[in-house]
């Protein structure tokens, strides 16, 4: 039987790691080992390099202000590689700041902004930004939140937490329609987005953990681009799907 | 029916303390709450009444602070302390007002009494202030659930906040924990930490630990050795930051089980009824406390050593015939620490796991992904029962890991009888908080332990 292989990034995971973030790698591994695929784990960190066509999962976890702060200082030099990563189609599950950081701008509760590496075209205000509706200023956004993916119909349950507000770009749909909860920014009922194979959220919970059917979706994909003969779908139909 | 209609109706009743901790977080007092409310200068009138030791951090604070109280007996002045159910400023106010006789008559008898605290974070600076203080006793900062102050960054600075108002007071800090020395204090300090490892070279963190970053240069730290979490000796490649040089060490581990620590500070053996090491450094800085109060380190090895089991954070019963202990879980390091014990049982053991997720407990459960029950397959683990309220998302989450042969019990009245029919004489209770509560309440209904703690 040959060797299916899956090649795990996590980028700056010693820094972008809060609230269980990590859990979307174990879950994964999980699926990935019950179809007879090896993975590969590796942490991409402050001046490590990354090379896009190294990896067919990269993690892009979310982390505290001071730790997003440093990360920003070092994403230029990896930008290059992580857009190619993107463009070609690569698999990436992006949470809270990680999603923030792979658009344009983004806002600390405290009013500083700074450059995300604009690999997609939203951007981040903070929680008292004059494009907030008035009611949604002022406070953070924690709690329970489900949302419906527009296409599949499918709902997701996740646990958000975040001050940053996110407005989707041009090019991006949102990963779902929130039916309750917040979302991105607790306006406009978006949660998430989805661009190529970009899977970004501010769901904790984590996110693959707790929806089976899109961890499976997302290792299906990576796995075909790699793997493109296989019926990767046939293998992970016959696997059970954690939903909780 | 209004909350406070609530205590009314269960107060008297054992009920009210299970519903009071609920909804106060294990917080505050009551009594102390009216107290403060009426004469928020109430607390002022013992400033000068007592001598006050400050002991804050997010993780196991509560030990520290009772191995302290106990150490600061030795000085034979009279000591009060709160309680871990007491330690907002309400809290504190009623456990000194309780005392307030104890506290006069030792004045009277001419000796200042200590008051050991327990302070939760956010209550440090208010406190500080008005008590004044000799010794802040600083044990680790880890993420706690993110739903209550946010960052370590600013629960850092909410002690040291508390800190500045007490200018004369010493700081007895981790010097272990890297957060502890991101700034200098104008205050006295002095660290305590473990230096029983030989350099192991140079090491980072595991991958998903916090706080890893120096403030100096923005790097992440490398260490020479690692005792638990981002704990241990750390430094940077260029020298600029590093962990400070320690006044109180414990420089050897004998050994170590669930049930008991051995280890050696300054060459002095000292014996803990108590798994864990994260035990180790509560009993190391309430060593390191009762030294710069001049108590002798024999004298400190007679009150470490005089058994009890009032830690409330660990205790032992028999449920048929099995040897339940019960260990409270609220966030990775805690967790974490928790799997680090239970892999010093060299004998077959099963696990119980109760999660709820109120806001006692923290209303995210995300973390329990961020601890490493991996590395349970390393142990003689033979049955694992998950219930509480978010039993599914621990069931995941031990699948995950690898531990596919569950027992799911979501009836917290059926658990006594799924325990007794476990098949190894060991069990660990992990429960969080209101979880725990819920047990605890069983366990009474069958006798098997008092519904108080
Ligand atoms: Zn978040």
């Amino acid at each position: 039987m040959e060797n299916y292989q899956l090649r795990i990034a996590h980028l700056y995971g010693d820094l972008m790691n809060t609230y269980g973030d990590y859990g979307n790698v174990i879950a994964i591994k999980y699926y990935a080992k019950q179809i007879q695929v090896e993975t590969d784990y590796h942490l991409i960190s402050l001046g490590d390099s990354f090379k896009a066509d190294d990896y067919d999962f990269v993690l892009f976890g979310g982390g505290q202000d001071y730790e997003e702060s440093v990360t920003a200082k070092d994403l230029p030099s990896k930008s290059d590689e992580i857009k190619k990563y993107i463009e070609n189609n690569g698999s990436l599950v992006a949470v809270c700041g990680g999603f923030q950081l792979l658009g344009t701008t983004m806002e600390f509760a405290n009013g500083k902004i700074i450059n995300g590496i604009g690999a997609m075209s939203h951007h981040t205000v903070n929680l008292n930004s004059s494009e907030l509706f008035d009611n949604m200023r002022g406070k953070r956004l924690i709690g329970n939140i489900q949302i419906k993916n527009n296409e599949s119909g499918e709902t997701y349950h996740g646990f958000e937490n975040h001050q940053g507000r996110t407005f989707l770009g041009k090019g991006e749909k949102a990963l779902g329609t929130v039916v309750s909860g917040n979302g991105n920014n607790g306006d406009d009922k978006t949660e998430g987005v989805i661009y190529k194979q970009v899977y970004g959220t501010y769901f904790h919970g984590p996110i693959l953990t707790r929806n089976g059917n899109l961890a499976k979706r997302i290792l299906k994909n990576a796995l075909l681009k790699r793997y493109p003969d296989i019926d990767w779908q046939a293998k992970l139909d016959g696997i059970p799907t954690e939903s909780f | 029916m209004t909350i406070r209609s609530k205590f009314a109706l269960f107060a008297g009743s054992s009920s009210y303390i299970l519903l009071h901790k609920i909804l106060h977080r294990g917080g505050t007092s009551l009594p102390g709450k009216i107290a403060y409310r009426i004469d928020p200068t109430f607390l002022e009138e013992f400033r000068d009444q007592i001598e006050t030791v400050i002991v804050s951090g997010t993780n196991g604070k509560t030990l520290a602070t009772a191995l302290c109280a106990r150490v600061l007996k030795k000085t034979n002045r009279v000591v009060v302390t709160n309680n871990s159910g007491s330690n907002m400023i309400q809290g504190i106010v009623a456990a000194l007002l309780s005392q307030k006789d104890k506290i006069k008559k030792s004045i009277r008898h001419g000796t200042i009494p200590i008051a050991v605290l327990e302070v939760d974070e956010a209550n440090v600076k208010e406190v500080a202030k008005i008590l004044q203080p000799t010794h802040f006793v600083l044990t680790n900062i880890f993420r706690d659930q993110m739903d209550r102050y946010g960052e370590i960054y600013t629960t850092y600075e909410k002690i040291t906040d508390g800190i500045k108002t007490a200018p004369k007071a010493k700081v007895v800090a981790n010097g272990d924990s890297p957060i502890f020395a991101r700034k200098p204090y104008k205050n006295q300090a002095v660290y305590f930490g473990f230096t029983h490892k030989k350099s192991a070279g140079d090491l980072r963190a595991p991958n998903n630990t916090d706080g890893v970053l120096a403030p100096t240069n923005d790097q992440v730290l490398h260490y020479h050795y690692l005792t638990y979490a981002n704990l241990g000796d750390y430094f940077t490649k260029d020298g600029s930051f590093k962990r400070p040089q320690l006044k109180y060490s414990v420089n050897k581990i004998n050994s170590l089980t669930p049930s008991k620590s051995e280890f050696e500070i300054a060459g002095n053996k000292f014996t803990l009824p108590l798994g864990g090491l994260y035990n180790i450094y509560n009993a190391l800085a309430a060593y390191s406390l009762g030294r710069e109060f001049q108590i002798s380190a024999e004298d400190i090895f007679n009150a470490l050593n005089e058994d009890s089991r009032i830690f409330g954070r660990q205790e032992q019963l028999t449920i048929g015939s099995h040897l339940v202990t019960i260990v409270l879980i609220k966030n990775p390091v805690g967790a974490n620490s928790v799997i680090d014990m239970m892999m010093t049982d060299p004998e077959e053991f099963s696990l119980v796991t109760l999660l709820n997720a109120n806001y006692a407990d923290g209303i995210d459960t995300s973390w329990i992904f961020d601890a490493e029950f991996e590395k349970l397959h390393q142990t003689a683990l033979k049955k694992i029962i998950v219930g509480g309220q978010r039993y599914k998302d621990f069931s995941v989450r031990l699948k995950m890991a690898g531990f596919k042969n569950q027992i799911v019990e979501q009836d917290f009245a059926k658990l006594i009888d799924r325990i007794k029919g476990l098949p190894t004489k060991n069990v660990y209770v992990a429960a969080t908080y209101t979880s725990m509560l819920m047990f605890r309440e069983e366990l009474a209904k069958a006798g098997l332990a008092k519904e108080s703690f």
